[in-house]
């Protein structure tokens, strides 16, 4: 995943920082990476390095609406996310990697959640938590956003109104088992608004 | 209780004018480059939501501080006028969606008071026995992310432990955890199952042994203390002139409850005190919320006890859906369901305000009808809404460290700021 | 200046070029210290669709009778329009008093649209967020207010939502099987 050198973001023309550092190539890692990946037909590799992706994704304290409070109860000692890895909800974008959407967005919150998004590293994955998130929910109307995935990639959508925290950490077990296995984030399967 | 008995914790009033909810920087800082101006955006660590705060620094202290809002905002009152009275019900508890059943609660009792309709006792007593579960869950909520804001992170696992358990109650009432949508206008929408009771009342012992647990850790804790004693200071006089109710007036020296002093649902029968502190700062308000969590526990013991038998739901079947094995034998019935379900039940023409107390303050409602099927206007009073007026008069000669315990101690949800 | 008590409350309806002075009274001599809200109606489209069916009433409906309570009114079941307010808008101020008892009140101007109102800011303080919120949902201009700016919508939103003739906008939803 790390030598993908495909589809970047530069590539469909998102402001982020690999744009704006117009030398930034290829890592030391990466770089150190790639005669050794093409040694072992990239698999070992890949996979090592998706099962600790994968098994230590910090989200970022997004939370929005009554969603959030859905959200923060995982976090509490029943339904602890810590045993799956999230260990930490990460207040600064820069060192979180995953977005838990979760809450209505407004038209005016979603210049504030497309900056956050691309303050994130990536790799990064969002979950759009929520019938609000993943489609607008029950406020179809001017001031809601329908769907979080017109402004972001989305990799897993969570139904429910709230969803119960079951569910929200079935949704992120299932997206890290999509990590372990390969699967690259949404934004190098779909660019930027589907 | 007149002005004049009042408790005076500050002489004159410290609200700000001309602007009242915004404190300017004065003239002599302007441009000056001492003056740091820092975004609190609508995404921050402290668990509020999407509340943005433009604050201007020098130094540490806060000289100018500015509220944005409407980052949630949800069109609430515009999505309520398209659906029928039945289907509005369900938005009203995402307003303020941390005392969801309070939202519920003041949108079906508006309702009902259009309508004229009487509420069955055994629905009078759950509603109530509901909301002060609420009150509860929301001072939880409160607490936990109030003491992890100011750092005493073990604070929000201890309070989520207790709120887990409440919602576990309102599961097993109403199907759901959040947002219940258990209320319908006449009443609740199905009966109480059997064996909430012995595990209400398990709850209701455990509470406040769970309470004091909490005050073991902050009521006496050093450090909390320092950092909420004689910060966020709020006369009796400036919380009224600022529309304040709630925990806010009652940590103002202002004996002040809609529950005794308004009387709806059974609060009249049921016997609780009101917690009021005279010192108007951030301690004071954890405390009355603290002592209202145990006041709530009280109640909710004696409406178990007082739990009658009988119908939940009113009879009126012009508004109530018959019960579905009339539906096989009456002809009437099956008219009235499908009228009521299809076009809804019409309500009189008029306009009533209603107001509940909410874990925030004075929850209210103002509707109007058309004499349609639909709502002709909702509108939600919000107590968070005001409560965020107030925070520049609070933040008067504070440090910014002050200001988030400030922030955290009016317990604002921003779902109801911006509807 | 009217007075009419309906569902146990009183609503004072007051000309809107003496507002501030029936304020001031009912703050200073009657007690009305606390303002509650705020609340702005768009009357537009009043009456236009006939009312008729069902009342849900607690009486239930007597044919022979009748009932007192709004539309039903002179009704039986029947067809009829609610009567044409006055004017546009109307705003109402909710009052109340912290003593025992809470007696409440609502004071209710009539305006129609573009007409400034005075605003209640020296009363009140607290009227300046609703009213900046009133302004920004429908439109009503409060005169005399320091810093009536949008609060809820983007400062450069285009139009007053809350008002009857606003779309409520949204997408239109699409089906699988339409497609």
């Amino acid at each position: 995943m790390a030598v993908r050198k495909k589809q970047r973001l530069a590539d469909y023309g998102l402001n982020s920082e690999r744009v704006l550092w117009r030398g930034k190539g290829p890592g030391v890692f990466e770089q150190e990476l790639a005669p050794l990946e093409d040694r072992l037909m990239l698999s070992t590799v890949d996979k090592a390095v998706a099962w600790a992706q994968g098994s230590s994704i910090w989200p970022d304290t997004f939370g929005l609406a009554c969603c959030a409070i859905e959200m923060m109860s995982i976090v509490s000692s029943r339904y602890d996310i810590a045993r799956f890895g999230a260990e930490v909800f990460r207040s600064s974008p820069r060192q979180a990697d995953l977005l838990i959407v979760s809450g209505r967005v407004a038209h005016k919150m979603a210049a504030p959640l497309r900056q956050i998004y691309d303050q994130m590293l990536e790799p990064k994955w969002v979950i759009a938590m929520g019938a609000c998130a993943s489609s607008g929910g029950m406020f179809n109307n001017y001031t809601i956003l329908q769907g979080v995935d017109k402004i972001v990639d989305v990799d897993s959508h969570i139904p429910g109104c709230p969803p119960r925290p079951e569910a929200l950490v079935e949704g992120i077990v299932r997206l890290q088992e999509k990590i372990k296995a390969g699967v690259p984030p949404a934004y190098e399967i779909r660019g930027v608004a589907s | 209780m007149a002005v004049t008995e009042r408790p005076r914790i500050y002489e004159g009033s410290r609200i700000p004018s001309p602007i009242p909810s915004m404190l300017v920087l004065p003239e002599e800082l302007r441009g000056s480059d001492e003056i740091l101006q820092v975004n609190f955006g609508p995404n921050h660590p402290s668990t509020h939501g999407v509340l943005r705060l433009v604050v201007d620094l020098s130094g540490e202290r806060v000289v100018g501080l500015r509220a944005v809002i409407g980052y949630l905002h949800t069109g609430f009152e515009k999505n309520m006028e398209q659906k029928t009275w039945w289907k509005a019900i369900t938005y009203a508890p995402r307003v303020d969606y941390v005392s969801f059943q309070n939202n519920e609660l003041v949108f079906v009792l508006a309702v009902e008071k259009l309508l004229g309709i009487e509420v069955p006792p055994k629905a009078t007593w759950m509603r109530t026995l509901l909301a002060e579960l609420n009150r509860i869950h929301s001072h939880l909520v409160f607490l936990g992310t109030a003491a992890l804001e100011l750092g005493a992170i073990s604070m929000f696992w201890y309070c989520f432990r207790e709120r887990d358990q409440i919602l576990d109650l309102f599961e097993m009432v109403t199907g759901s955890r959040m947002h219940t949508r258990y209320y319908q206008v006449g009443g609740l929408a199905e009966d109480i199952p059997k064996g909430f009771d012995p595990e209400a009342r398990k709850f209701c012992e455990w509470m406040p042994k769970a309470i004091d647990e909490y005050e073991t850790i902050l009521s006496r804790n050093e450090i909390w203390l320092e950092r909420t004693q004689g910060i966020g200071l709020l006369s009796a006089d400036d919380a009224i002139a600022l529309g304040q109710s709630g925990p806010v007036v009652r940590a103002s020296g202002i004996d002040w409850d809609l529950r005794r002093d308004e009387g709806y649902l059974s609060y009249p029968e049921v016997d609780f005190d009101v917690p009021v502190y005279p010192n108007g700062d951030v301690y004071d308000r954890y405390k009355v919320r603290i002592d209202e969590m145990r006041q709530s526990t009280r109640i909710v013991e004696q409406c178990l006890d007082a739990m009658p038998e009988g119908p939940w739901i009113a009879d009126d079947r012009k508004v109530v859906l018959p019960p579905r094995h009339e539906l096989h034998t009456s002809m009437e019935s099956l008219i009235h369901h499908f009228k009521i379900v299809t076009e809804g039940f019409r309500v009189p023409e008029g306009e009533v305000y209603v107001t509940v107390e909410s874990p925030r303050g004075e929850l209210g409602c103002y509707l109007v009808s058309d004499g349609g099927p639909r709502p002709w206007r909702v509108k939600f009073r919000a107590p968070s809404f005001v409560a965020l007026e107030a925070t520049a008069t609070c933040m008067s000669d504070a440090l910014i460290a002050d200001f988030i315990a400030i922030v955290g101690s009016l317990d604002t949800v921003m779902g109801e700021v911006d509807r | 200046m009217e007075r009419r008590e309906a569902y146990d409350e009183t609503t004072l309806v007051v000309d809107p070029a003496r507002l501030l002075e029936a304020c001031r009274f009912l703050r200073d001599e009657e007690g009305f210290d606390l303002l509650s809200d705020i609340t702005a109606v768009d009357y537009l489209g009043w009456g236009e669709k006939g009312v008729a069916g069902y009342f849900g009433t607690a009486a239930g409906r007597d044919l022979n009778a009748p009932g007192e309570q709004g539309a039903s009114v002179h009704s039986q079941g029947f067809g009829r329009s609610p009567e044409p307010k006055p004017a546009r808008f109307a705003i109402n101020y909710h009052l109340l008093a912290v003593v025992p008892g809470a007696p409440r009140v609502r004071v209710q101007i009539w305006v129609e649209e573009s007409r400034p109102v005075p605003s209640v800011i020296e009363i009140w303080p607290t009227a300046d967020w609703h009213e900046r919120e009133q302004f920004d949902l429908m439109g009503i201009t409060f005169e005399g207010h320091p810093h009536l700016r949008r609060i809820i919508m983007e400062d450069d939103w285009e139009g007053h939502p809350l008002r009857k003739d606003y779309p409520l906008g949204g997408e239109p939803v699409r089906f699988s099987g339409d497609e």
